[in-house]
């Protein structure tokens, strides 16, 4: 045990995690359900799939045997997409212990049961030295050398340090501690609402006040989301909130905020999902997070995040809807974020 | 406890006490020691002015801690660490002092006849033993739930019997129970206050109780207690503790429960692995007791408005120290033919995890996991107490939900929840406490009205999300107008004022204290509407 620190999910951050990872001198095993991936990387030392163009270290060791891996380290990182989370740790679950550290880096919300990630660990495994890393972290980026930070959200101190050790890089990636493991969890999931709406003021052509106006208002209703599941408002001024808020909102290239702009230039849903053949994380989340909001009687005090699911679901006007947000009344800045 | 191990435990404790701090000091700044037992001597000085100054122990302890503070000034730190040796030692032979091995092993075959005696066998008649009636705690007591999981661990691992709190009975009934079900008997700490009324007393000692002094805050005498539990559990004594520390005042379930008490469960079982031990497994056993008229309601749910920073956490003049309350409250328990409740859930593992018949835990998903894994790196167990500490927040969690999920709703809480919930819905607005102050504007409701609440609230409990109580015996029947009576009698005839009272076809609320104490056994449950926001 610990010779070895694994990743499973060989998605493009995984595989960037991997990466980091063996610069630390760690020997990785890469778990991805494909073994014809599995078989590239190991003969090109390649991702071209998901992370063209960058070599892997040989320490970095793919594999399809997800049992050898659990028997094989201690420390996990699960990089699988949120709606695939589930299967993977059930079959996880069959060969893990006590003894064994999971940290997720999955940004999103289980839909219809509106589970956080860590939950569904939970429920789906006997571990519960449980962790999340969250933050401003495009995989392409950090894989291109460029500087970057983290947070590693858990309550154990032997989760923080185990994965410190293996993942902070000098001059590459700075990883942060924290113990608001919903506060991260929360903020990775819903920051994606917000970034559609950010793509929606592109497509609309609005300036930068518009936009700083949305990412503050947003970054508060993220914070509402978090403190009502128990989260601390802070960690929404940290890597995991506005940090990744930024980096996601910034970059035109990302799904949600196509999918913004297309529905700025007056396409419906159906005919973005058409055009995309893959839906976009946001589009999810906005009926998850507005049906939760609902649900528990705060919906009221998300008015970005019910304008998007009007805008998305409801067919609602992106002009009308902009001047629905602008019309609303305003109160106190903070009114009601109390932890 | 055998005497062997009371001298071992009293020479384990003084000593992993004296390890502790000596290795706290060492990371410490300058004057940790002297900081530590000053601020023993300052807390027990504190308590020692509030006590009789004529009483021998009171003196010999006046005299033991100036002797101490004499040698404090200027003390060096081999002289300190033997005076926090001294102290820890001086506070374990108190705690250790008041076991006796034959009361001890006698003591819940005592309770029920002593009961019977204590309440007089002429005035009562019916409730003396009828050749196969059983005595009274026979008759009226009701054990449900997981009892033979609980039986199957015996001999496997140590049990610790975690029930919630709501009387000073609780431990007499828990303690015969646990007898007449052939369940070891418990040790457990309890309440110095318990011992004040005579009569009682005799009981309590009986118990298999050990004294603890609530009015001694000091860190040392603290920590004295928990590691003296550690060591029994290690030593294989079944124990029994409450998590919620007290009483519940408001009359809900537990869903707050002290740590600090929990947490020696991972501790003893940490140090049980260390050691070797051939079984070293502790299995946690939440329970929950469920009167349908509690002895102190009033009093409880009394403290519970006043200002709750300012609640009392030892209540030694309550319905518990007056024999004839309790009298009174066995006479009812015996003619309106109730039932006190209690019920076992699935016993646990310390971490929270559901434990099957053989012993063994299950994950989430019902698979086998050793729980020694949670401990160990690379098979090895390691001291971690943070880590420790969120596996108890974690198993703290769980217990709460046990509760909540084994608590027994009686027709008392029933109808006090339904006329509470009235009283709120026409009094929209009105502060809380004026509201339970004035009563509002409606002296009464009509009888119709109360029976469509009671009834609306019986279906929410059935069907509602998460966790559900169990239904008591009384709410089985389809006849809503038989419960609500049913509790109206109950209300009339045991506390001090009625809590409601009808007078022809309207219900007239009289001690909304008591509604209020009553209906919160209901909270906690994901009912709809007014019920569940409280």
């Amino acid at each position: 045990m610990d010779q070895w620190v694994a990743v499973i999910g060989a998605g493009s951050w995984g595989t960037t995690l991997a990466s980091i990872l063996s610069m630390n001198q760690e020997r990785v095993l890469l778990w991805s359900r494909r073994e014809e991936l599995c078989r590239e990387i190991r003969e090109t030392r390649e991702n071209s799939r998901y992370l063209p163009g960058f070599r892997l270290d040989p320490s970095i060791e793919p594999t399809t045997d997800l049992e050898r891996v659990c028997h094989s380290t201690r420390l996990l990182l699960l990089v699988v997409p949120s709606h695939g989370l589930r299967a993977v740790a059930r079959t996880m679950g069959e060969h893990l212990d006590g003894e064994h550290c999971i940290v997720h880096a999955t940004k999103g919300i289980e839909q219809g049961s509106f589970k956080r990630m860590s939950q569904v660990l939970r429920e789906e495994t006997c571990v519960r030295k449980l962790g999340v890393l969250s933050g401003p972290n495009l995989a392409r980026e950090i894989a291109m050398g460029q500087p970057a930070g983290t947070l590693l959200a858990s309550n154990f101190n032997e989760v923080l340090q185990g994965f410190k050790r293996s993942l902070h890089t000098d001059r590459l990636f700075q990883v942060y501690k924290g113990r608001d493991m919903v506060g991260a969890e929360v903020a990775g999931a819903v920051k994606n609402i917000v970034a559609v709406a950010a793509g929606v003021l592109d497509g609309l052509d609005l300036g930068d006040n518009t936009r700083a106006l949305l990412l503050t208002r947003g970054l508060y209703e993220m914070a509402q989301v978090g403190v009502s599941m128990g989260a601390s408002p802070m960690t929404f001024g940290g890597l995991a909130g506005i940090g990744d808020l930024m980096a996601t909102c910034a970059s035109p290239l990302s799904r949600n905020h196509q999918v913004g702009e297309r529905l700025a230039r007056g396409e419906s849903l159906e005919q973005i999902s058409d055009a995309m053949n893959q839906v976009a994380e946001g589009v999810k989340t906005a009926r998850s997070v507005h049906d939760y909001a609902a649900r528990n009687g705060f919906l009221g005090r998300l008015p970005i995040v019910r304008t998007v699911y009007r805008v998305i679901y409801e067919g609602m006007d992106v002009r009308q809807a902009v001047d629905y947000l602008m019309s609303l009344k305003t109160g106190h800045e903070m009114a009601e974020l109390t932890y | 406890m055998r005497p062997e191990d009371r001298d071992r435990i009293l020479v384990e404790v003084t000593s992993r006490i004296t390890e502790h701090y000596t290795q706290l000091a060492r990371g410490a700044p300058d004057g940790f020691l002297e900081e530590l037992v000053n601020d023993t001597l300052y807390h027990e000085k504190l308590r020692l002015g509030t006590e009789n100054p004529k009483d021998p122990a009171t003196r010999r302890y006046k005299a033991f801690y100036a002797a101490m503070q004499r040698e404090l000034k200027g003390a060096s730190s081999h002289v300190l660490q033997r005076m926090v040796s001294d102290l820890a030692r001086h506070f374990a032979q108190e705690v250790v002092g008041n076991f006796n091995r034959r009361v001890y092993r006698l003591s819940t075959r005592v309770i029920p006849v002593g009961l019977s005696a204590l309440l007089g066998a002429s005035s009562l008649p019916g409730m003396f033993s009828r050749p196969g009636d059983g005595n009274l705690l026979d008759r009226h007591l009701e054990v449900r739930g997981e009892l033979d999981a609980v039986r199957a661990l015996l001999g496997k691992g140590t049990l610790l019997v975690v029930p919630t709190h709501s009387s000073n009975l609780d431990s007499i009934v828990l303690g015969y129970s646990a007898f007449k079900e052939s369940i070891p008997p418990l040790l457990y700490g309890a309440g110095l206050n318990l011992f004040t009324n005579p009569l009682i007393s005799f009981f309590m000692r009986n118990l298999g109780a050990y004294r603890v002094d609530r009015k001694k805050k000091s860190r040392i005498y603290k920590d004295v207690l928990k590691q003296y539990s550690v060591c029994a559990l290690q030593m294989g004594y079944h124990s029994l503790f409450f998590p919620g520390g007290t009483r519940s005042r408001s009359g809900a379930v537990e869903q707050k429960l002290k740590k600090g008490l929990l947490g020696t469960a991972m501790e003893a079982y940490v140090r049980n692995l260390m050691d070797g031990k051939p079984s070293p497994s502790i299995y946690i056993v939440p329970c929950t007791i469920s009167y349908k008229l509690v002895l102190e309601a009033e009093t409880l749910i009394g403290d519970h408005l006043q200002d709750v920073g300012r609640s009392r956490y030892i209540i030694t003049d309550d319905e518990f120290s007056r024999p004839r309350r309790i009298y009174d409250f066995f006479r009812n328990l015996v003619s309106l033919d109730d039932n006190i409740v209690i019920t076992y859930s699935r016993p646990m593992d310390v971490l929270g995890n559901p434990v099957d018949d053989r012993g063994r835990s299950r994950d989430p998903r019902g698979r086998p996991v050793d729980p020694s894994t949670y401990v160990t790196r690379g098979g090895e167990p390691v001291m971690d107490p943070q880590r420790d500490r969120e596996y108890t927040s974690e198993l703290a969690r769980l217990i709460a939900q046990n509760y909540l999920g084994s608590n027994v709703i009686m027709s008392t809480n029933l109808v006090a929840s339904a006329v509470d919930s009235l009283l709120r819905r026409s009094n929209p607005g009105m502060d809380r406490y004026r509201l339970l102050h004035t009563g509002g504007d409606q002296q009464s409701f009509p009888m119709s009205q109360v029976h469509a609440e009671t009834g609306r609230q019986l279906k929410a409990l059935g069907t509602c999300p998460g966790p559900r109580p169990i239904l008591g015996d009384d709410l089985l029947s389809d006849d809503i107008q038989e419960i609500v009576s049913d509790a109206i009698r109950h209300f009339s005839i045991y506390h001090t004022r009625p809590a409601v009272e009808r007078r022809g076809d309207r219900l007239f609320h009289m001690d909304r204290n008591l509604l209020l104490y009553y209906g919160n056994r209901l909270k906690g449950y994901r009912l709809d509407g007014q019920a569940a926001s409280r």
